[in-house]
């Protein structure tokens, strides 16, 4: 999957978890650039886009994202398998 | 060796100029003696604890760097076993048997656990928890492990953070003991404005607060509920100049040599939930339990949803509550903060759609009364001697309010509070509520830049005028009776 296409699809995720319109991201957004994301909805949103591409990310994998584009990599490499 | 000492008057400035007039390749070694100087003057002996820990967490960092898998994790859980064990022996394992032993009675069971008669090594909840820090950082390939020895002695034991943190990430502070930092006019200048306000804090704030509330919280039971919420409030308020006080002296003092160490409180008091109050109160602390405990938990048991993040906040903040003490008041100190927090996650939306119909001046108003209120009653437990004593406060808190209709009843809690001494009683509450004002004014003033700074851009009169004011506050109306800091303890 492009990496376009996944962000598009992260901003519908992101809008429908944190309630909110009009959310874009990019590969360089991190959480704190996304009002809502915080410590305690990370996880939900985590889960979220795990059943939404029908992926499961590793713990460390987790521990280890930083940006979108670290898990949209993670996700491209899932789908790729 | 306490900050506010007479030794530490002495040891900052002859560790600072040595420090420059060393070449650069010694400095290592004469900050690592002064940093085992500056421990060994509580109890020697515990030295060698913080030696065992340092080598098996610097050999377990390499190792965990060079395996692959069980292995890596394997050498992660010695370094883990290893600190939290001597955390469990050293601070917890009495607690436990006291416990114990009171429910073998209880159900006469017949046995008992014997006790250690040991001492707390100072600090120990703060240097095992930098020193985990460090192995799970490099577990998670965030952080290259350190090869020099000294330099990973010395990111463990560094003097100013040693014994009440910040609790430092191997990120930014071990690259740090590598660089060169040459002589700078503004670091020695921010630095030493940053230990003043910070002694401030502590010597004339918090120790002025502490005459109060140390009196009534001593023996709750002889004062009525006016005389126990000004200690409440006085407490509140002698905690944060407390700890934050120190935090500023730690940060101070690392600046004048050129290190940064992390901010640690943010005027936690113009948080606007309790949620927020963790953000601003103890930073380091409170993201290490994010960092380390909460989000690898909650990660682990996503699939349960909301009652994830539920678990995850009770556990982390019961935990929390442990760390502080091991004793009940601490546990339950940190239940209840935990609660809240389920509370605030769980009505977020709810609370948002309610109070959206304020004008936000009000509702930021409210939030924030509403939140510091909060800290202040949940602080009896932390600061009563038991839990007994804390739920004795609670239920006399709002009792005797009759007394303040009358000039003699005001007289008789003022004269109470002040030790049956009315003229010491007027001094101590005038001079700490015009305290508190005065910490408000400026941490109001200055936001979320650095109280220190206040006159940063001001005339050179107002300027000197400012730290000449509280340098000769820090000596008149400073509180000696070399009061500890308060989370020495921990």
């Amino acid at each position: 999957m492009e990496t376009q296409e996944i962000l598009t699809q992260m901003n519908s995720i992101l809008s429908k978890v944190l309630r909110k319109k009009d959310i874009e991201v990019s590969v360089t957004t991190t959480a704190s650039d996304v009002d809502g994301w915080d410590s305690l909805s990370h996880m939900i949103i985590i889960d979220s886009i795990e059943k939404h591409f029908g992926v499961k990310f590793k713990l460390n994998d987790i521990m280890r994202f930083n940006n979108m584009g670290d898990i949209v990599s993670n996700i491209q490499g899932k789908l790729s398998n | 060796m306490l900050f506010n000492s007479f030794q530490f008057l002495l040891f900052f400035p002859i560790v600072t100029i040595i420090y420059f007039l060393l070449p650069y390749k010694l400095r290592w070694v004469h900050l690592l003696v002064a940093s085992c100087i500056f421990y060994m003057a509580f109890v020697p002996i515990y030295i060698l604890i913080l030696l065992a820990t340092i080598i098996i967490d610097y050999i377990a960092g390499i190792m965990i760097e060079n395996a692959e898998g069980r292995r890596r994790r394997a050498f992660l859980i010695l370094s883990l076993v290893a600190n939290i064990g001597v955390l469990v022996i050293f601070k917890y394992y009495n607690f436990f048997a006291i416990n114990i032993n009171t429910l073998a009675d209880a159900s006469k069971a017949g046995f008992s656990i014997p006790l250690l008669k040991i001492l707390l090594p100072i600090g120990l909840s703060f240097h095992t928890f930098q020193a985990m820090s460090y192995t799970l950082e490099v577990y998670r390939d965030n952080q290259k492990a350190e090869r020099h020895f000294g330099i990973y002695a010395l990111y463990v034991m560094f003097y100013p953070q040693l014994v009440a943190g910040p609790i430092e990430r191997p990120q930014n502070l071990l690259d740090q003991f590598h660089a060169k930092h040459d002589f700078s006019y503004d670091n020695c200048r921010d630095g030493i404005r940053l230990m003043i306000w910070g002694f401030f804090k502590k010597i004339v704030i918090a120790d002025r607060l502490a005459i109060i509330v140390n009196n009534v919280y001593n023996d709750p039971r002889h004062f009525n509920g006016v005389a126990l919420t000004i200690a409440t409030l006085f407490f509140a308020f002698q905690v944060y100049c407390d700890f934050s006080g120190y935090t500023d002296i730690a940060r101070g003092a690392a600046k004048t040599m050129g290190y940064d160490l992390m901010l640690n409180f943010n005027r936690p008091f113009a948080s606007k939930s309790v949620t927020e109050i963790w953000r601003r109160w103890h930073i380091s602390l409170s993201t290490w339990f994010f960092d380390y405990l909460f989000n690898p938990l909650v990660a682990s048991l996503r699939k349960w949803g909301r009652w994830a993040i539920v678990f995850g906040l009770l556990f982390t903040f019961f935990l929390s509550g442990l760390w502080h003490g091991a004793n009940w008041k601490y546990i339950i100190w940190g239940s209840v903060y935990g609660v809240a927090l389920v509370y605030e996650f769980l009505t977020k939306n709810f609370r948002k759609k309610i109070f959206s119909v304020l004008p936000p001046t009000v509702n930021k108003t409210i939030s924030i009364f509403l939140t510091f209120s909060f800290f202040v009653l949940a602080s009896v437990f932390f600061r009563g001697k038991s839990v007994k004593d804390a739920l004795y406060i609670f239920a006399h808190l709002f009792k005797g309010w009759k007394s303040v209709c009358s000039v003699s009843g005001i007289k008789s809690v003022i004269t109470a509070i002040g030790g049956n001494d009315t003229v010491y009683g007027s001094f101590n509450v005038v001079i700490g509520f015009l305290l508190i004002a005065f910490l408000e004014i400026i941490q109001f003033r200055t936001k979320d830049t650095s109280p220190e700074n206040i006159v940063r851009n001001s005339s050179s009169i107002v300027k000197w005028s400012y730290y000449y004011f509280l340098i000769i506050a820090i000596f008149v109306i400073g509180a000696y009776d070399n009061q500890e800091f308060i989370y020495f303890q921990f």
